[in-house]
């Protein structure tokens, strides 16, 4: 993993988080890396933001340490803990101008006038928003607005980022052109930044490494790559990717599988498995071809198509119901009603047990 | 053959006049009274008793009234101080308390908190005459009736429930994320309510400020009842003694005069407010 290269910024040692009765984070153990990008990724209301506002300081830890920097800051006040933190919303200060945004927290810890003119110019400098400083939030675009909140946290010169899905407000041009700046500020920063996002590209493009989240726990950490290719669980293998991974019901077969009455090659698996045993065979779209003559495969009936330009989306079933996307790049594309034969390297696919964990 | 242009100016042209006019036509009505008040006041003694048509002063402008004003009591000015206190006061007081209350039933989670809130609420449903005698004995045994002060307390009272309600929405409305952007810039307590929030409040604070004015202001049965002694009368109460005047005979130009007086500082507190009533600051915090 990066995170052993590099000194440690941020540990996060069993927290928990219950609302009375109700727990939402159930325990969650995580180090990162000093410099390091981790992207926060999960369905609405995993717990997500939660984690995120704890370490911050914006809710209060039930159970368990936050580090940063080696110093327990778990029951510090969000001021005193070293991280800034952008908002969706940007939560700018609306009587303020942009200038007076950017300043207010140092105004708060005292710093001296010419060092905060100093920090803001470079700031604005770095998000290029000079010629804004004298305007106030409501005379700003949502891009800028989102600049402006992100040089509000640079100011402070923390030790860690917080983002809570900065570019959730922005419309989709705008949020692929951030995404690029946010990047980009990593880079020349070099801070350790934490960000969470629902958004998977956001996700998969800006992470040094994603930490898959479901109900309050860590389901998989590791780098885009890992996630995508060696996905640990039915969830991850499901939730990263798009379109989804096609997840088909099957038994096990003397070291194949046995989908409706078809049997398939089976990747390379250590340890074998009782015949019968019910599985879940997973194989990307985009890893499924039409096989163009006799070979032997999966049929299926195409059900309709989806043309993007590059790609086609091909929604087709099974012979005994089960659906399966396909995402074909090649020229001849099958139309509805066409009775096709699908065929996958077997290495390319995945199997997961009946309780959803990767079989390795 | 007229074009279609000309068409439409002259239509435009009319739908203008229609506009304004019925704009001019509706303000005068609620204009006109303060206008007849405020010219009936320089009428001179001998023409005050004449029939109110033309409002305006015939024979000559004179100042007789304010003079007969400033002759009952302990003077204008001084009853002009007493109310001013008083409804400054009142002012003050029913904002500091409603907008720590309002921070607090809108950003704390306490136990029974909309029990609270619905009674304080409920209160609003008592007509206050009702608890003017237990009002009036609880003040006389804190040594506070026939006092400015006394007045002020029972004022603030009977504002707070629609000024904390009022409060409340001030705050619900602010969201939570300003709030913690300024935790996290480092902002706590008084000084986050002070530096970020209250700018944010100003236009429900502006409200809770001009309905506190002017009722403490305009309020007479309270007044009557809690102040004794002649220097201590607040406005109200002076202008029913001027209108009650000498032996029945009732001297209008003092009335007006003292309605002329009444009227300048409720129209300062709202022309010093409105910008804040009528602004929404909230435009450009969030999206």
């Amino acid at each position: 993993m990066t995170s052993l290269a590099r000194p440690t910024s941020l540990t996060l040692s069993d927290v928990r988080k219950s609302y009375g009765s109700l727990a939402v984070i159930h325990g969650v153990d995580l180090t990162i890396g000093e410099g390091e990008f981790v992207v926060f990724v999960g369905p609405s209301g995993c717990g997500k933001s939660t984690l995120l506002r704890m370490i911050a300081g914006l809710e209060e830890v039930t159970d368990g340490e936050v580090a940063i920097k080696g110093r327990d800051v778990t029951d510090l006040d969000p001021s005193d803990r070293g991280i800034a933190m952008v908002f969706q919303s940007y939560a700018l200060y609306p009587h303020m101008t942009v200038r007076d945004n950017l300043a207010f927290g140092l105004k708060m810890s005292r710093t001296a006038a010419t060092e905060i003119d100093r920090r803001v110019a470079q700031a604005a400098s770095i998000l290029k928003i000079e010629h804004l400083l004298d305007r106030r939030p409501g005379q700003l675009s949502g891009g800028q607005r989102q600049r402006v909140a992100i040089g509000r946290a640079i100011v402070r010169k923390p030790d860690v980022f917080l983002f809570d899905e900065p570019l959730s407000n922005l419309d989709a041009e705008l949020r692929v052109s951030m995404r690029i700046e946010i990047a980009r500020l990593h880079r020349d920063l070099g801070n350790t930044m934490i960000y969470v996002t629902h958004d998977q590209t956001e996700a998969m493009t800006l992470a040094d490494r994603i930490v898959i989240l479901r109900d309050g726990r860590i389901e998989q950490v590791g780098t885009p790559r890992q996630v995508y290719e060696d996905p640990a669980n039915t969830f991850v293998a499901g939730f990263i990717g798009s379109p989804r991974m096609n997840l088909l019901d099957g038994v096990w077969s003397k070291g194949r599988i046995r989908i409706g009455e078809v049997l398939l090659p089976a990747p390379m698996l250590q340890n074998d498995r009782s015949e019968g045993a019910p599985l879940k065979f997973g194989i990307r779209p985009e890893h499924i071809e039409i096989a163009v003559s006799g070979e032997d495969g999966l049929p299926a009936i195409v059900e309709f198509t989806e043309y993007l330009g590059g790609t086609c989306y091909v929604y087709c079933r099974l012979a005994e119901g089960q659906s399966v996307t396909i995402e074909s790049r090649g020229d001849k594309q099958p139309a509805g009603g066409d009775r096709i034969t699908l065929v996958f390297p077997a290495a390319r696919s995945f199997v997961f047990d009946d309780n959803g964990m990767r079989m390795r | 053959m007229t074009s279609r242009r000309e068409i439409r100016a002259r239509k435009a042209f009319w739908n203008r006049i229609a506009y304004h006019g019925v704009g001019i036509g509706t303000a005068f009505f609620f204009l006109a009274p303060f206008l007849v008040g405020f010219l009936a006041s320089f009428r001179s003694n001998s023409e005050n008793g004449q029939p109110p048509l033309p409002p305006w002063p015939t024979a000559g402008i004179s100042i007789d009234a304010y003079r007969a004003l400033d002759g009952f009591g302990s003077g204008v000015w001084q009853h002009t101080v007493n109310s001013l206190i008083v409804s400054l006061g009142t002012v003050v007081l029913t904002v500091v308390v409603s907008v720590l209350a309002g921070y607090g039933f809108s950003r704390y989670r306490f136990p029974l908190k909309n029990v609270l809130f619905v009674l304080i609420i409920a209160t609003l449903m008592i007509p206050f005459q009702s608890i003017l005698t237990p009002l009036f004995i609880i003040l006389a045994k804190l040594g506070l009736n026939n006092s400015l002060f006394g007045l002020m307390l029972i004022y603030v009272t009977l504002q707070l429930p629609f000024s904390v309600f009022m409060m409340r929405n001030a705050f619900d409305a602010v969201p939570k994320e300003i709030e913690e952007a300024a935790r996290i810039d480092g902002a706590r307590d008084l000084k986050l309510l002070v530096r970020v929030l209250m700018p944010l409040v100003m236009p429900g604070v502006a409200t809770v400020s001009i309905f506190a004015f002017l009722n403490a202001w305009n309020e007479f049965l309270a007044a009557l009842v809690l102040l004794s002694s002649n220097e201590n009368y607040t406005l109200p109460v002076l202008m029913t003694a001027v209108r009650a005047g000498r032996l029945g005979a009732i001297n209008w130009g003092a009335v007006q005069a003292g309605v002329t007086v009444m009227v300048v500082p409720c129209l300062f507190v709202f022309l010093l407010l409105q910008r804040y009533y009528m602004r929404g600051l909230m435009a450009g915090a969030v999206k």
